[in-house]
């Protein structure tokens, strides 16, 4: 953002006081300040009167952008209906109430600072409490003078849109959180108080006075019990799930390890053979915890279940005997008549009453281009509304479980095969056996000695705990994956980055990858000699329609508009040097000058433009590429096979064509992706697919690797594995660099815990393996994976872009 | 030298003390955002504050 900030400075286009965002196109100005929509200005206004100024006294801009905000007047309409109202109620006193709201612009020190002085906007709320982790506000109000349903239209007037959950309570605490801090203090604990009452006998050699060593035994059962009870019951849970799914993974010689060194130690301090190893088993216990409470917060920062969620509708436009009136999805009955809006999902089955109309199911098939529809047709639940409002008759209702379902569709849903996830199994099968005949061989060699037999297969088993490994994976992961999400890279999961390693084919889509979506759209003209271009642009100047703005755009074209009229929907009809303009749709031209031109398919969004009666031509929207997305895409190909895969028909496709080096395949519709991309898969070539996952679903599903790319990070598509910031997309080659580097700590790590293992095995096997090296070999090799994971994951880490986006 | 069971039985209930307060720390949602406290301890006025006392300069240092 800054370096886009910098780069407009010279020719004079300011940042929004709100948001920092450039003011590209018509900056709104209040007195000497320039805000990029009207949107960014109201919310200034209103903070600026409420005395909360101070909220833009940091560095940067602290705002979010408001351009792409829909404000909706009835969007929070539903909160009025008790049922859902009560699913955001943690407690309702009657005189004080208090609702937990989840807002996914919480993002800094200043969010926090604004969230926490609402009650100064409104006298019915009484306190707001705001938290960054889950982003997630709770608001205390008083229901006699605000209702629920104010206090989000409050939210969302301070720039902070709340997003309703569909089901369950918004902010739930997990649970499984707080239990694991405790099954960490509890290993913890008992951990450092046994190793306290154990190198008393290291230092002596020699088993203590008796009193001594049998009150240091029982106080360290006594502390092990719930060790192995409590806080390693989720290792037995999951081995034994494993088991059961007939899958060996790397938890289960992690149990067998752990019930071995617990019971071997039982029978050592029964018998007097020795003291034990209850002080390595709770160490190895605890650093296990360690691994999966960093991979937990690594997941902490990204909501994606919760962010693609927000999609789904919650309430529709019902149309009653009082009008339209917003009515939760569950209440809809067959025959009602409702209506939906651009963009918005059908919440049911149902029939068009409409003469005619269009839905795509992107969300359900993946197949984005849109369903022309006629009077009486059926309407799937899941279909989106392209172009413009539908009106349909409900055939029959659907729940809320069934729309989640089409979500998780089975195209979407099918699991990918994780490098990862291969390798752990595998190894986890090969562990094991190797574990257990190492254990048999070693019994056997020793065997006329029975105590020496038992004493080194047992010592096998404890030594032989992949615990190093398993730490290995999350810990290196679960930090690349913050460190990718602080750049603005998303992962679903840290194994993606590991498979991000493996690419050996990028593919990328073009309109709104290659290209930017929103800002600095253009126009240009098709069939329009250069004086009529300038007359339309002229006219274009008078409106606000998207693409006449984007006509407009750029030096401004000369001409005396004398009269000028802009029909809402339609276009924009006037006189422009004394030559009658038209710039609108073409049924819109038909009304004005009764000619209807004919749409090229191919042409994508664009107005038709009649001059003095006649039709004359188009205004072809055209979008701009990415500030170094050439060079990036140039460099990427030193090292990958790169193709572009463009659903346009493309008027640049000679350039784009060099820029891929020929790679590159024109006007193909969303199924084509898909085979394409499937082939480059069956040729046993790993493939990362870019798009921004609306056309492309399909194409992100089938990819090894699928990547959506997003200008807008409240908007996640279902079908991808990471989410990539639009303005990071140039960034693609060093995030790549370091996803190569994650897969280089793995497998150093991998190595290095080999490396203890092979030590402790040969100390095993020669009957050596006493509770001392044990104790030693354990918190030494755990902590040598702990430091280079997370240490070396954040070494590579300074190769990342500098400055953090949101 | 019975005095130093009597430490190793302090000790332990002490540390079991800790135990005990952390694992109600946990339970009470101190936990649960590990974010927002540090930055919130930053800001100069409380939300309790009343809109007359809190002169507009007063919050903006510790952002900047």
């Amino acid at each position: 953002m800054m370096d886009a900030a910098l780069s407009l400075a010279s020719t004079a286009v300011t940042v929004c006081r709100h948001c920092g965002d450039p003011c590209t196109d018509r900056p709104v100005r209040r007195g000497d300040d320039t805000f990029c929509c009207r949107g960014c200005a109201s919310v200034y206004l209103l903070l600026h009167n409420a005395g909360l100024a101070a909220f833009y006294d940091c560095e940067a801009p602290p705002g979010v952008s408001q351009r792409r905000a829909r404000r909706r007047s009835a969007q929070y309409a539903v909160l009025d209906d008790p049922a859902v109202a009560t699913r955001l109620v943690a407690f309702d006193a009657g005189e004080q109430a208090m609702a937990t709201f989840d807002v996914p612009d919480l993002h800094c020190a200043s969010c926090l600072w604004l969230i926490e002085r609402l009650w100064r906007l409104d006298s019915g709320i009484i306190r707001a409490d705001a938290d960054l982790t889950r982003r997630v506000v709770r608001v205390w109000f008083r229901p006699s003078s605000i209702s629920l349903r104010g206090v989000a239209e409050r939210l969302s007037a301070a720039g902070y849109p709340p997003v309703v959950p569909v089901e369950g309570s918004a902010g739930a605490v997990p649970a499984a959180r707080r239990g694991l801090y405790l099954r960490l203090a509890v290993a913890g604990f008992a951990f450092g108080n046994i190793m306290l009452f154990s190198i008393p006998r290291y230092v002596n050699g020699a088993p203590l006075e008796d009193g001594f060593q049998r009150l240091f035994d029982i106080l360290n059962v006594t502390f092990a019990l719930p060790v192995l009870l409590y806080s390693a019951s989720g290792f037995f849970t999951s081995a034994w799930q494993s088991v059961r799914l007939r899958k060996v993974t790397l938890d289960v010689p992690i149990a067998i390890g752990l019930v071995v060194m617990f019971a071997r130690s039982i029978a050592d301090i029964v018998t007097g053979y020795g003291e034990g190893y209850l002080d390595s088993f709770t160490g190895l216990v605890f650093f296990l915890l360690i691994g999966r409470l960093l991979q937990q917060k690594a997941f902490d920062r990204i909501a994606f279940d919760r962010s693609f969620r927000s999609f789904m509708p919650l309430s529709v436009l019902v149309r009653g005997a009082d009008g339209l009136r917003p009515t939760p999805i569950e209440r809809l009955t067959e025959g009602d008549t409702i209506v939906v809006r651009p963009y918005e999902v059908v919440p049911a089955d149902a029939e068009l009453i409409d003469a005619n109309g269009a839905v795509d199911y992107a969300f359900v098939t993946g197949e984005s281009r849109p369903v022309a529809l006629t009077r009486g047709d059926a309407v799937r639940a899941g279909g989106r509304v392209v172009g413009r409002s539908l009106t349909l008759t409900v055939v029959r209702p659907v729940s809320h479980s069934r729309l989640a379902a089409l979500w998780n569709n089975p195209a979407f849903a099918r699991p990918k095969r994780r490098w990862l996830t291969d390798v752990t199994e595998r190894f986890g099968a090969f562990f094991t056996t190797f574990a257990l005949l190492l254990a048999t061989a070693g019994a056997i060699a020793w065997w006329p000695d029975a105590r020496m037999s038992a004493s080194v297969a047992t010592a096998v088993l404890i030594i032989a705990c992949p615990c190093a490994i398993t730490l290995a994976a999350p810990i290196t992961l679960g930090t690349a994956m913050e460190l990718f999400g602080r750049v603005g890279l998303y992962l679903k999961h840290g194994a993606v980055a590991l498979d991000l390693a493996r690419t050996s084919t990028i593919v990328f889509d073009k309109t709104g990858t290659l290209t930017t979506a929103t800002d600095g759209l253009r126009a240009e003209s098709v069939g329009l000699s250069d004086d009529e271009w300038r007359l339309a642009r002229r006219l274009a100047a008078e409106s606000v329609h998207p693409i006449s703005r984007a006509m407009a755009a750029g030096d401004s074209a000369h001409g005396v508009v004398t009269e000028c009229a802009e029909h809402p929907g339609g276009g924009v009809a006037g006189s422009v040097d004394g030559r009658r303009v038209v710039v609108g749709s073409p049924s819109f031209i038909q009304q004005q000058c009764g000619v209807t031109p004919l749409r090229p398919a191919a042409l994508g969004p664009s107005a038709g433009i009649a001059i003095d009666g006649t039709f004359r031509g188009w205004a072809r929207l055209i979008a701009p590429p990415r500030d170094g997305i050439e060079q990036a895409v140039a460099r990427l190909g030193t090292s990958y096979d790169v193709w572009l895969l463009s659903g346009d028909r493309d008027e640049e496709a000679v350039r784009w064509r060099r820029v891929f080096s020929g790679r590159a395949a024109f006007s193909q519709a969303p199924d084509d992706k898909l085979v394409a991309v499937a082939a480059h898969e069956s040729t046993g070539s790993r493939v990362l697919m870019v798009g921004d996952g609306l056309n492309d679903a399909g194409a992100l599903a089938a990819a090894n690797v699928g990547m959506a790319v997003s200008d807008d990070t409240a908007c996640m598509v279902p079908a991808c594995d990471a989410v990539i910031q639009g303005r990071r997309l140039p960034d693609l080659p060093v995030l790549l660099r370091f996803a190569r580097r994650a897969r280089q700590v793995v497998i150093a790590c991998f190595a290095v815990s080999i490396l203890y293992n092979v030590v402790g095995l040969s100390l095993a096997l020669a009957g050596r393996l006493t509770p001392l090296a044990t104790a030693i070999l354990m918190p030494i090799s755990s902590l040598t994976i702990l430091a280079m994971g997370a240490g070396g994951m954040r070494w590579f880490g300074r190769a990342l872009p500098r400055e953090a986006a949101r | 030298m019975s005095v130093i069971v009597l430490l190793i039985i302090a000790g332990g209930l002490v540390a079991a003390g800790f135990l005990a307060a952390f694992a109600w720390a946990v339970g009470s949602g101190q936990y649960d955002d590990m974010a927002s406290p540090p930055l919130r301890m930053l800001f100069d006025d409380a939300p309790a504050d009343s809109a007359h006392s809190d002169s507009q300069g007063a919050s903006h240092d510790i952002r900047r």
